[in-house]
């Protein structure tokens, strides 16, 4: 039997790389009219009132009044509202949509639009808790009690973009009564709920199918559910195609972001030995909630990081600030956290002069460990022999006592980390509910799910998922974008369960399906069926948060420029466990673009504002990494099968992100010996830290 | 309004235009060539690159008065030559395409480096990409395709 | 109505820039980017363009004796790949931007558009270039940094253009140039560097320095390099405190969504010193 990790040309390589596939920019209808956004220009205020200017034949202005259904995003707080009506909360909320044939017209229609605000003064710092959550785990807060003394230290994080190289935007059309949109997105069915929110329709008159995805990393996964909502309300008043592009500077202002955090740890130390761990962690929603409760739990999930540490206090809050709202990134609250807890342990480790890396491989969770949340680590973690892999490989030890001479600036840094596959809890089971089809005719099989292919692989792994259970050719697999009308829902790409869930749904299918092959057509549907063992109270955080954990290393080592306080990334090692890869080099094209995520989160991507105005709003001003910033990167997978993943795989998409940041703040702090708090190590930074020292 | 005359791959086109549009639009909207692609509007991520007498343009830079009498190659036109072919199979090698939207102004930049530089170092093949962003592959896969399309294309170049 | 022109020879451009005032676009990477409107419109200058990037009589480098003479209309990769381009001018274009733009942007438009953090800007300040303007009535000189009066303020009346940049030729042993940016390729500094020495028998027989990005303009003061000169070089490195302090007022950084003027001042120094250090 072929190894199915055997990695085999991509499927859309052809098409994607002839200029052939059609994103959503590239595709045209005839009559059709573009969509522009009018947006508050200020923080905080109340509308008194609004003039608009004459409106030429065939140009509309699509707001609030035109909404049949609720005024409402469906993303899990129902904070979000599809067009603003009578107060602003952000600087690019939007207000309206300007409509018509000519762009010109458009925009000099939007330029004539005059609102009079009532401003109030806006609120950046972080003082409104919308959320706080608590929880404890063995005797909590009340471990301190028995501590000789308690080690202290606050990290902070910045935003995040995911600058992802193609813009958001739909193109809608009416079919008969149904509204139909085309758009860049990572979840269908979220964008098709929504919808039917929106415009108070039924199932059937609706449809949402997925363009080719020019990536999305988290971007494209509640963000655009407000976009489809303003445009369906739009062409089912105007009942013409209407396209609505976003070009970048507005996507880059008024999109989400992944969410600024303030951490605080706090180390209870008796005997030399860290006994428990107290941690408060803030992250800024911005100006509406939408999903930031889900992702301050995920953090707070993470916070004993790689480790078994038996006494927790921890506790968050969700901060509202009249600033861009912010949402899903690859990670989704762990590379906050896991920079905070990775760096704070080995701070605790340096602090009682014990050797780093000795300290945290003590405190490494074991196979039946208990999690943070009193769930058990039930499946192998190979996390040893993947740290001595790394170490081997980079000449981890000798380096790092080569560069503590002084007067060299090159510094190694390795970090630790794991993310939780899928929903948290019982997300799976209460919400998402996924289906799967598999559809047989003659010789062709037909996967028949919602998920995306943004990049990450799914339309090559999916058909050869199928294809090896069959025994059948890749080429009789058929897997086309997901279209509502033809896919049931089987859940939104996010959270690392495509392949895990959907996939392991999918090969339950097949397998059915190959006892009853003989048969010329058929179609074999399979439901989510939760393993028993995962019980979770989300209320109290108790119990197995996640079914599966996949889990990671990173080893970077950098040169920092002691004139310029610059940072060049020498070379990257890691070593990941996904359970099983389904394509090996899938996984290692997600490793490294993963990698370079979390890297340039760490030491690369500034991104702040002013007042609550985005300051760095295009490609010129947002700095991510080219070519020449890039590292050499070695990878190496280590095989731990998780018994209801395909073929043992488990989570792969986010994990491969979690780590960088702390890796090359940790590389940077052994190169300039000096303790590191936040991140993006800027160079700005890294001078404040080395003249510190003059002081 | 303006006559035009160019050529766009490797046939004669005459448009007549206002000659402050964007190359990229005009190949986009009037020839219907969606290859191109719009990152960013501001010359700063490369997916709107297309070739311009052999050399890699931004063509949200350039304006279409300046395309007269030259000659433009956009990615449809150079994917079918003998060279994209070679790219085309090492990119796959390799494993370099993800979401695909940064794909076709990365090959347009290869061709552009390496027919001017047929054996680049490693340090050349980065500079060569230096204006080309790229979100989802960190770009090792795509600067490994590129050594691996130096290799199987001897001669090609 | 914004008109359009699209000049095939020098004597046309110059016939339309006095018949009424022009934008004047060469390659076009600064002028699209500042005047456009959205996707999918033509650029939205607010008057008349002026084309001059297919007169080919402007895109040369020539040289004789005791100068460079570079055209307008020559791309910044033609003037990285000639061997007259002298060796700062170089290093410079080689870290500039991308090879899009490079093949794309010229050497005039980048003195045009008169950026404080623009880099080929520091050699050309270093070398003491010159710009030849022209109209239909006249041709005349002047130093690149009297040419260039302020961020994005030129002394070019609405008749004229640059026709050409004038390089003295000189001999330097010492030639460093660093780029400080966000990244390390298509990105705008956060500052620059420029420094150029010729040193003979251990004596500084010349000293260049010239900064980036840490005022309105370039910064280089002649005054302060003639102090050192016929210095030995264990005498200047002796001074490198005293240069910097000779250097202090006239670094004035801002802060803004690139970096912070502590930042850009105190690298800018570093820079400075780790040049004499390094003589």
């Amino acid at each position: 039997m072929k190894d199915i990790s055997k990695s085999i040309n991509k499927v859309d390589n052809d098409v994607k790389m002839s200029g052939q596939a059609d994103y959503v920019a590239d595709l045209e209808m005839e009559n059709m009219l573009y969509a522009m956004t009018k947006r508050s220009p200020i923080a905080k205020g109340k509308i008194i009132k609004i003039d608009y200017p004459e409106l030429p034949e065939n140009y509309y202005i699509i707001d609030h009044k035109d909404i049949q259904g609720k005024n409402i995003v469906k993303v899990i707080f129902d904070d979000w509202l599809v067009f603003t009506d009578k107060e602003v909360n952000y600087i690019g909320e939007p207000l309206m949509l300007v409509i018509g044939p000519n762009k010109e017209k458009i925009v000099d229609i939007i330029n004539h639009i005059h609102i009079v605000f009532e401003e109030e003064k806006p609120l950046f710092e972080w003082k409104d808790s919308v959320l706080d959550y608590h929880f404890e785990k063995g005797q909590g807060s009340q471990i301190f009690d028995a501590a000789d003394h308690v080690i202290k230290k606050t990290y902070t994080t910045g935003y995040q973009e995911q600058a992802y190289i193609e813009p958001q935007g739909f193109l809608g059309y009416p079919e008969g009564n149904k509204v139909t949109l085309i758009g860049s997105i990572q979840c269908p069915y979220y964008v098709k709920n929504a919808v039917i929110q929106a415009l108070d329709e039924t199932q059937e008159n609706v449809r949402i199918i997925q363009a080719t995805v020019g990536g999305a990393f988290g971007g494209k996964e509640e963000y655009p559910s407000l976009i489809a909502c303003q445009l369906a309300v739009a062409v089912k008043k105007i009942k013409q195609p209407i396209k609505l592009i976003f070009e970048r500077e507005e996507d880059m202002s008024v999109t989400t972001k992944r969410h600024p955090s303030k951490t605080h740890f706090e180390a209870a130390i008796k005997n030399n030995q860290l006994i428990g761990l107290r941690a408060h962690v803030g992250i800024d929603a911005g100006a509406t909630i939408g999903l930031s409760g889900v992702v301050l739990s995920r953090a707070l999930l993470a916070v004993s990081g790689a480790y078994t540490v038996d006494h927790l206090d921890v506790s968050g809050d969700v901060y509202r600030t009249n600033t861009v709202p912010n949402g899903a990134f690859r990670g989704f609250g762990a590379p906050q956290m896991f920079f905070a807890v990775d760096m704070f342990i080995e701070h605790v480790a340096k602090a009682l002069q014990e050797d780093p890396l000795t300290f945290r491989m003590n405190l490494l969770a074991k196979q039946g460990d208990k999690t943070s949340t009193n769930g058990i680590f039930r499946d192998p973690i190979l996390m040893p022999e993947m740290i001595e892999k790394a170490i081997d490989i980079s000449h981890y030890k000798e380096k790092l006592n080569a560069y503590k001479q002084a007067g060299n600036y090159k510094g190694i840094g390795m970090s630790l980390f794991f993310h939780g596959c899928g929903f948290t809890g019982s997300g799976e089971k209460e919400i998402i509910k996924a289906k799967v089809r598999l559809k047989k005719a003659y010789d062709k099989v037909y996967i028949l799910v919602a998920a995306v292919d943004m990049g990450q692989g799914v339309k090559t792994t999916f058909r050869k998922l199928i294809a090896y259970i069959l025994d059948i050719d890749i080429e009789q697999v058929v897997f086309n974008n997901p279209d509502t009308d033809y896919v049931p829902d089987s859940g939104p790409t996010v959270a690392s369960r495509t392949m895990m869930i959907v996939g392991g749904l999918l090969a339950r299918a097949a397998n059915t399906m190959k006892e009853r092959w003989t048969e010329d057509c058929l179609t074999v549907e399979k439901a989510y069926e939760q393993p028993d063992y995962i019980q979770y109270d989300e209320k109290n955080f108790v119990g197995d948060a996640y079914p599966a954990y996949s889990w990671g290393v990173n080893v970077v080592e950098v040169e920092v420029d002691p004139v310029t306080y610059q940072v060049d990334l020498k070379k990257s090692w890691s070593v990941y466990d996904v359970g099983k890869a389904i394509d090996e080099r899938v996984v290692l094209g997600q490793a490294d673009g993963g990698l370079a995520q979390g890297l340039s989160y760490g030491y690369l991507e500034v991104m702040n504002h002013q007042k609550g105005k985005i300051m760095q709003k295009n490609m010129t001003d947002y700095i991510i990494p080219t070519a020449m910033d890039m590292c050499d990167m070695e990878t190496h997978l280590f095989e731990n099968p998780y018994a209801y993943g395909p073929y043992g795989a488990k989570g792969v998409g986010e994990l491969t992100l979690i780590g960088g940041a702390a890796a090359v703040a940790k590389a940077i702090e052994n190169a300039i010996d000096k303790p590191v708090y936040k991140i993006p190590v800027t160079p700005e930074y890294i001078m404040e830290l080395m003249q510190d020292d003059n002081d | 309004m303006t006559m035009i005359n160019f050529k766009l791959n490797g046939i004669k086109k005459t448009i007549e235009t206002d000659p402050n549009r964007r190359l990229l639009d005009v190949i986009r909207e009037d020839f219907k060539l969606t290859g191109p692609k719009e990152g960013c509007g501001e010359g700063e991520c490369g997916a709107c690159a297309v070739l311009m007498n052999g050399h890699i343009v931004n063509s949200c830079s350039v304006p279409l008065a300046n395309v007269d009498e030259q000659a433009i190659v956009t990615i449809e036109g150079f994917s079918k030559t003998p060279q994209y072919e070679v790219i085309k199979d090492a990119f796959a090698e390799a494993g370099g395409v993800q979401c695909g939207f940064c794909t076709p102004g990365m090959i347009i930049a290869t061709q552009s480096l390496l027919s001017h530089n047929p054996h680049p170092s490693d340090e050349e093949i980065k500079i060569g990409l230096s204006g080309n962003l790229c979100r989802c592959t960190g770009y090792n896969l795509i600067i490994k395709a590129i050594k691996i399309a130096i290799k199987k294309g001897e001669g090609l170049w | 109505m914004v008109k359009s022109v699209i000049a095939k020879t020098h004597q046309q451009a110059l016939q339309a820039l006095h018949d009424r005032p022009h934008a004047i676009v060469a390659g076009g990477t600064d002028m699209l980017i500042q005047n456009r409107s959205h996707t999918g419109m033509a650029i939205g200058y607010k008057k008349s363009v002026l084309y001059i990037n297919l007169i080919e009589s402007l895109n040369y480098i020539r040289d004789d004796e005791n100068h460079i003479y570079i055209g307008a209309n020559t791309r910044l990769e033609t003037i990285l790949r000639s061997n007259k381009t002298p060796a700062i001018l170089k290093k410079i274009i080689y870290e500039m931007a991308s090879p899009a733009i490079r093949y794309t942007a010229t050497l005039a438009g980048n003195i045009a558009n008169a950026s404080p953090a623009g880099d080929s800007l520091l050699a050309l300040y270093a070398m003491d270039s010159l710009v030849e303007i022209q109209s239909v009535k006249q041709t005349r000189k002047l130093l690149v940094s009297d040419f260039i009066q302020g961020v994005r303020k030129i002394d070019l009346s609405s008749d004229e253009m640059i026709t050409e940049i004038i390089i003295p030729k000189e001999q330097f042993t010492c030639v460093s140039f660093k780029k400080v940016a966000p990244r390390q390729s298509d990105a705008i500094s956060k500052l620059s560097f420029a420094g150029l020495a010729r040193v003979k028998n251990g004596i500084i027989e010349d000293i260049r320095i010239a900064l980036g990005a840490v005022f309105i303009t370039v910064v280089r003061h002649r005054e302060i390099e003639e102090k050192y000169l016929g210095s030995t070089i264990d005498a200047i490195k002796d001074q490198a405190d005293n240069i910097l302090k000779d250097f202090d007022p006239y670094i004035k950084p801002i802060d803004d969504q690139r970096s912070n003027r502590h930042y850009r001042k105190q690298v800018a120094l570093n820079l400075i010193k780790d040049f004499i250090i390094q003589l």
